[in-house]
């Protein structure tokens, strides 16, 4: 084999590996909506490929932005089972060993039921009922705090947006 | 074959895993922490694992079993740097790094080595505190 | 079982050395197959554990690791790899392949991380006749 011949394949084994990647972050929207805060919003079922390509590209994001929580929303996910109920786990200690811990929101009253009776281990997991609920978990984590500003004359806006200067 | 060398840096200890690190070099790098640690009485040690593309059960153990002497010896440890590819394939195997801290670098593993000494010295004096009333 | 064909990759394992050429050269065929770097990681992990049973388990640490590319039915690429030992065998492979005995506990072969990080694992052994581990996984 002649060292032109590795380059190439080198070459092209990196290729398709960049443009592997850019699928995968096509498929999994992680946004940053905060600094260093990432939201996932699941949609549809979590299987093994898409569990996979999912925590590859998230893990991708943490070491891009640094972010330290992550909140996946599962509100979407139809059904969460053993099988879904592992995937995220998987997620949640994937993350970690980047240093980023994972809230998961979007929980209803049938899927806390149902893990209840899995009886799996999930004390590690810190959970919210609604995104807003975790993203503001997320910024007290974080040591923020959002503060209404005092109202003068120069706040208030006409409706079109404009300074009315009252 | 591969040392990876340990600088001290204040009150931690860090080394930096080589690449291809065999299993004599993982049991001789816990050693050589662990007398480091004797000898300077550091609080912190930051094991920085970027460059390995592998980590396996046998180094898995080592992690844990690093940052359960260290804490034997007075010490935390954070573990930095670990890289995307492997973290997925660690999950995977089933390895819990049970009692390891982690942080994505460097800096953030020093942050968080700072919080937990911090912390610690807290605990210390309010503990000794509650002994002195009584 | 398979014929040993002139493309195969034998490495000698004799000694702790035999881990870390083991799993760069699986690594390094992995690569070349186009295979992501998880994937990557997922076949040198699963090969690192099976050659390091050699080492700790098998007659004076001895055994073999063969690497090859492979197709499938629906001719689909892939990577096989063969570990080998004649040493003293798995007496009880269900035993083996139970959680209880994985890799966290820091007993046992590891095979059950193993398999899952492959998508094939076939097991041939028996108390005193040795052990041979096939694993495969496909490209996507």
């Amino acid at each position: 084999m002649s060292s032109g011949h590795e380059v190439e394949t080198n070459r092209e084994a990196r290729t398709i590996e960049e443009q592997r990647q850019t699928i995968l972050e096509l498929q999994t929207p992680v946004i940053e909506v905060w600094n260093g805060i990432l939201t996932l919003p699941i949609v549809g079922s979590v299987d093994t490929a898409r569990s996979q390509e999912m925590n590859e590209a998230l893990l991708q994001k943490i070491v891009d932005t640094g972010a330290e929580i992550v909140i996946l929303d599962i509100t979407a996910v139809p059904v969460v089972d053993t099988a879904v109920a592992k995937h995220l786990l998987e997620t949640v200690s994937a993350s970690r060993l980047l240093g980023a811990e994972v809230l998961i929101v979007g929980l209803s009253a049938r899927t806390a039921m149902t893990l209840v009776h899995l009886g799996l281990d999930l004390s590690g997991v810190t959970t919210r009922t609604t995104l807003a609920k975790g993203l503001q978990l997320a910024f007290s984590l974080l040591g923020l705090e959002v503060v209404r500003r005092r109202e003068s004359a120069s706040d208030r806006l006409a409706p079109d947006g404009l300074d009315m200067g009252v | 074959m591969a040392r990876a060398p340990i600088i001290r840096i204040g009150e931690v200890l860090i080394a930096t895993v080589q690449e291809d690190l065999n299993d004599q070099d993982a049991v001789d790098l816990q050693d050589e922490l662990n007398q480091q640690l004797e000898r300077t009485g550091s609080s912190g040690v930051l094991l920085d694992v970027s460059q390995l593309k592998l980590i396996d059960s046998f180094l898995g153990r080592m992690l844990r079993d690093i940052a359960t002497g260290a804490r034997l010896l007075g010490a935390h440890t954070v573990v930095v740097g670990i890289q995307p590819a492997v973290a997925v394939t660690l999950v995977e195997l089933g390895l819990e790094l049970t009692g390891v801290y982690t942080a994505l670098n460097s800096e953030k593993g020093l942050q968080l080595l700072r919080r937990l000494m911090a912390s610690e010295r807290a605990r210390y004096r309010s503990g000794n505190e509650r002994s002195r009333i009584h | 079982m398979n014929a040993r064909e002139s493309t195969d990759l034998v490495i000698a394992v004799d000694g702790e050395n035999g881990i870390v050429i083991a799993r760069s050269q699986a690594r390094a065929l992995a690569r070349d197959l186009g295979f992501g770097m998880v994937d990557q990681s997922r076949i040198a992990t699963a090969v690192s554990e099976l050659t390091r049973n050699i080492v700790r388990y098998a007659t004076g640490g001895r055994g073999e690791v063969v690497i090859r590319d492979v197709i499938n039915a629906s001719n689909r690429p892939g990577i096989e790899i063969v570990v080998s030992d004649d040493g003293p065998g798995i007496p009880d492979i269900n035993l083996a392949m139970r959680d209880g005995m994985s890799t966290s506990s820091g007993l046992g072969l590891g095979l059950p991380g193993t398999r899952r990080l492959m998508d094939e694992m076939e097991i041939d052994s028996g108390a005193g006749r040795g052990t041979v581990v096939t694993i495969r996984k496909w490209r996507r």
